[in-house]
């Protein structure tokens, strides 16, 4: 029961970074039907941009400032990249973050090498807070999940009971209507771009550090992101939370009980020590396949609900 | 006259040609030995790749400063790029022959070399008289130089069974050491350390227990390790055994860091200048040891190999990383004298039980299987050293420090190779 609690624990606090990371996308996403392929760029560019500030100022300028700079970026890319390409449909806007992506790596590479950089967590929060089961927990972890908690209750809030999340929402479903009141909808879109990009920035800077910054962590983090939405319902803020804190607990627990698949092959009479194709599939353990744990609730997830956990419409 | 006009351009046109031809045999006489380089020069392991060409490009004008090769023709590394992926490194290879380069180094990634022996063998068997042979310098599957051995093949690295026998050895001297944690990464390179780990822990280790014995999905798809960590840590291991290299090997350190794990590290890769750079200030918070051939800081290098990583630390403000590079190309250059042409099939026979001074002994290429039989050595990441790991002119304030050295005895192992030759 306790390897379960402790599971379930490591797994929220892993769920929870997956969470402020995508919470950036799906804010894009619910507000202007952008999905944004380069997300994971703009996790990877706050990383770099917190080393950058820590190695000069220390980390806690950089917590305030990187996802500042990722956000005028973002907003920048909106307003000189994607808005001209907006009026070619979604398909154009999809391929042209795909190749955004692509760019980012490549000037990432060309500023800070290709070998990681040395990004690490701060002194003063780089302190035992308790330790269970004989591991111990920074006082980093712990903030790591208050600054994700954070952020979801200040952007819940901020969507759903303020006149600037007002605003945004109407110029989603009425962009003529909200234009007509006086509000200027296209910069309303490039902020909400810039504020989705700055969300990745903050997981990069608080995430870069503990998983390690080079210039492959969006490739290899990108696609849990989308995962996360689909399954959580495209834009669907809630449903990115729930899908987050599911994945990173199937994560732990498929590693932490490690259950083997033998048995069932047992029951067909096949042997422990069989040849050929076989060999590699009586050996597998959930374990082996954790980090497959999600692509394979995606899949699922599209044959039989393809609007996701709370979405409201279909993919 | 037309017919004199016609015959005074076909007569210039065949003294022309005749020129032409003379010229260009006088130039093939000192014509430099082109060597093609296949490794990623673009893409996320570029800087692996560019490190390479660096070290051979730096060897070969070692080679050349001192005369070159058969009275006076100079070596010269032709760099391939191959983006890590599989198709292109057919291509470059289809590119090499077209280019009539008659060598081939590769070793980053034991897929493309993989690719390249069978491209070679196949080659070789189709264009007799325009051999093509491969230099491998870094890809490490053992099958290379076992079932699939071939004529055409030279390893210059240990291979894993060597680097796991290197690192079982060290352990077997560490009588504090009683439950070791296995983690590799699944596929045919973390399968084969697992398999010469399980074989060589019991043959040498007869007192330590192996508590667990995990493969995970490779290249950077765990992005937590925390689980893992905590399984390391029920199972009460003291130490963690592991093949894994890249992102792979930078969590489990970072999260095993993080989680004040009381555990030790023995790795192949955990040395590589990017490892060392992922690792920041972690690296102080746990006990990290790789195996290989060098490290600046060992006392008793030879003084060929120390001379060569002060000049290439001076050219690239790099520290020199493994010794493997310089002698291959030395020992190839040793070979085409030896053979007095720069024919491979020739070369071959001459690199065939040939012996170099290595930075710790002799080292020799094992006529049998072509597996290079070499010492190694174990040492630790520490903040006390003499001289600090540099690359590109950073100084990553950590440095290796020799734990111990393991003897060519200890590394020999037997091979199943049954070799197929030209001659």
């Amino acid at each position: 029961m306790e390897v379960f609690v402790f599971s379930l624990f490591n797994g929220v606090l892993y769920g929870m970074l997956l969470f402020l990371l995508a919470s950036g996308l799906t804010l894009i996403f619910s507000m202007m039907g952008v999905l944004n392929f380069a997300h994971a760029s703009f996790f990877m560019l706050g990383a770099y941009f917190a080393y950058q500030i820590a190695d000069h100022v220390g980390f806690w300028p950089g917590l305030i400032f990187a996802p500042i700079l990722v956000g005028v970026v973002g907003a920048a890319v909106e307003r000189y990249a994607l808005r001209p390409v907006h009026r070619f449909g979604h398909v154009a806007e999809l391929l042209f973050t795909f190749g955004l992506a692509f760019v980012i790596e490549e000037i990432v590479q060309m500023v800070w090498g290709k070998v990681p950089v040395p990004y690490d967590v701060p002194a003063s929060l780089n302190v035992t807070a308790f330790a269970w089961q004989g591991l111990d927990y920074s006082a980093y972890r712990i903030f790591m999940l208050l600054i994700s908690v954070a952020i979801f209750v200040a952007l819940f809030f901020g969507l759903t009971r303020t006149r600037i999340g007002l605003i945004i929402r109407a110029a989603l479903s009425h962009p003529h209507m909200v234009a007509s009141l006086g509000h200027d909808v296209p910069k309303v879109f490039m902020w909400t771009f810039g504020v989705g990009c700055a969300l990745a920035g903050v997981a990069g800077v608080i995430g870069g550090n503990v998983l390690g910054t080079e210039p492959g962590m969006a490739i290899q983090l990108g696609p849990i992101v989308f995962v996360v939405i689909v399954v959580g319902g495209l834009g669907s803020l809630g449903g990115a939370l729930i899908a987050s804190l599911l994945i990173g607990i199937l994560n732990n627990l498929a590693i932490s009980y490690d259950f083997s698949f033998y048995p069932i092959f047992a029951f067909f009479g096949v042997e422990r020590d069989v040849e050929g194709i076989l060999a590699d599939l009586v050996n597998l353990t959930t374990a082996g396949i954790a980090p497959l744990v999600p692509y394979l609730l995606l899949v699922l997830m599209l044959i039989f609900r393809p609007r996701g956990l709370l979405g409201t419409r279909d993919v | 006259m037309r017919l004199m006009g016609i015959i005074a351009c076909l007569t210039g046109l065949v003294i022309g040609g005749f020129f032409a031809a003379v010229t260009s045999t006088s130039a093939s006489a000192a014509e430099n030995i082109k060597l093609g380089l296949i490794e990623p020069f673009s893409g996320p392991v570029a800087a692996v790749g560019i490190d390479a060409l660096q070290a051979f490009e730096t060897a070969a004008e070692q080679v050349n400063a001192a005369g070159g090769v058969l009275g006076g023709r100079h070596i010269e590394i032709v760099g391939l790029d191959n983006a890590m992926s599989a198709e292109k490194t057919t291509q470059q290879l289809k590119k090499a022959v077209d280019m009539g380069l008659k060598y081939i180094i590769q070793g980053i990634g034991s897929n493309h070399a993989l690719n390249i022996i069978k491209f070679v063998n196949k080659h070789n068997k189709r264009n007799p008289g325009n051999e093509i042979m491969f230099l491998n310098h870094s890809a490490v599957t053992t099958a290379f130089t076992n079932e699939l051995c071939s004529f055409w093949h030279f390893r210059f690295d240990a291979n894993v069974d060597m680097k796991v026998a290197g690192l079982v050895t060290q352990m077997s001297r560490d009588s504090s050491i009683k439950k070791v944690y296995m983690i590799n990464q699944n596929y045919a390179y973390g399968k084969s350390f697992q398999a010469a780990a399980r074989t060589l822990l019991k043959e040498r280790t007869p007192g330590i227990e192996l508590v667990g014995d995990e493969l995970i999905v490779p290249f950077g798809k765990v992005q937590d390790f925390t689980p893992y960590i905590a399984k390391i840590k029920a199972s009460g291991a003291d130490t963690i055994l592991t093949g894994n290299w890249g992102p792979d090997l930078v969590r489990l350190v970072k999260f095993a860091a993080g989680a004040n794990l009381p555990a030790q590290f023995y790795t192949i890769y955990g040395g590589l200048t990017s490892s060392v750079a992922g690792y920041g200030a972690d690296s102080q918070k746990v006990t990290l040891k790789q195996v290989n051939e060098y490290h600046e800081n060992h006392d008793g290098l030879s003084a060929d190999s120390m001379a060569f990583g002060d000049s290439y630390l001076a050219k690239y403000q790099d520290t020199w990383y493994s010794d493997r590079q310089r002698w291959l190309i030395l020992m190839l250059a040793e070979a085409i004298d030896k053979a007095g042409s720069d024919d491979p099939i020739a070369v071959g026979k001459a690199l065939e039980g040939l012996t170099f001074q290595g930075p710790l002994g002799e080292v020799q290429m094992r006529a049998s299987d072509h597996q290079i039989q070499m010492q190694l050595m174990v040492s630790s990441l520490t903040g006390e050293y003499s001289r600090p790991i540099m690359y590109k002119g950073n100084d990553f304030h950590v440095a290796f420090a020799t734990d111990g050295t393991i003897s060519r005895e200890d590394t020999t192992l037997p091979t199943t190779c049954d070799m197929q030759r030209p001659y």
